[in-house]
């Protein structure tokens, strides 16, 4: 890889990157910290990206997956990381924006749950790019999505629009 | 509490925005990336296969055993005559010796 190549690289994909660990880690130093890891193994080990398994934005994001996974692990030794049965609660809504309050929710998923989220509902990657990040099967990625969705949907419920606001939702506020 | 709906989690997943990344980011990729070469020369580490491993330092003991420098053979040094203990015979008795018989 060219330095050119490689500034290309670093800034066409360093937001992505620096958003998934964000968005993963719950810390600004932290993510600033595993997207450096990310771009220095990039670096250091070109030759590991290959072309024709996918795109450089969805390989650049599972090496990410896999430092916030060795720092997840560091930090949390004795947790289980696949808990496939996770079952939430409600979430109180009283203290936060709803912004806040979907951070929470999700920074509430176990990790597997929350990493295929993240990669879907906000990096925007197909099932096939998430099972290649995340190193699973597609019918794997699809069940813990469909697990973390549901947890989300009860998470949230508090936030349900009531059915006078909910015509304002249905048009929609988000960008 | 009844559950949100698809579309109504949809709305509320794109009110958690994420921002871009810091200046510090970029400033700190691309120094690192300056040094990163001799930086991993002198701290950097390699993974080995133990197998491989295994094979290099038995082919590296093989062939130190077989270049090391051969013992030097000896040569017998001539013995030094001297003839400082050399008498010479007072009488000289010659005796003829024939057919075996004296």
């Amino acid at each position: 890889m060219t330095d050119n190549e490689f500034k290309a690289a670093f800034e066409e994909h360093k937001d992505a990157v620096y958003r998934f660990a964000w968005r993963m880690m719950n810390s600004p130093a932290a993510a600033e910290d595993i997207a450096q890891e990310v771009f220095l193994s990039l670096l250091r080990l070109p030759g590991r990206f290959d072309p024709s398994r996918g795109p450089l934005r969805s390989f650049l994001l599972g090496i990410t997956r896999n430092f916030v996974l060795k720092r997840w692990r560091d930090e949390n030794q004795w947790e289980e990381l696949a808990d496939e049965h996770f079952v939430t609660h409600p979430i109180s809504i009283e203290r936060s924006e709803i912004a806040q309050i979907v951070a929470e929710a999700v920074r509430g998923l176990p990790l597997l749950q929350r990493e295929v989220l993240i990669l879907a509902e906000y990096e925007e990657l197909s099932l096939e790019e998430i099972a290649r990040a995340v190193e699973s099967e597609v019918g794997t990625v699809k069940s813990r999505l469909h697990r973390a969705r549901e947890n989300l949907r009860r998470m949230l419920a508090p936030l349900k629009p009531r059915n006078s606001e909910r015509s304002e939702v249905s048009h929609g506020t988000a960008k | 509490m009844e559950p949100l709906n698809e579309n109504e989690l949809n709305q509320m997943l794109r009110k958690w925005e994420a921002p871009a990344a810091p200046p510090t980011l970029t400033s700190g990729v691309l120094e690192k990336r300056e040094s990163s070469w001799w930086r991993w020369l002198l701290t950097g580490t390699v993974r080995i296969p133990v197998p491989v491993a295994l094979a290099v330092a038995a082919v590296v003991a093989i062939w130190i055993y077989h270049s090391r420098p051969a013992a030097p053979h000896r040569v017998a040094q001539p013995g030094t005559v001297s003839l400082a203990d050399f008498k010479p015979v007072r009488q000289l008795q010659p005796v003829v010796v024939t057919g075996g018989q004296k």
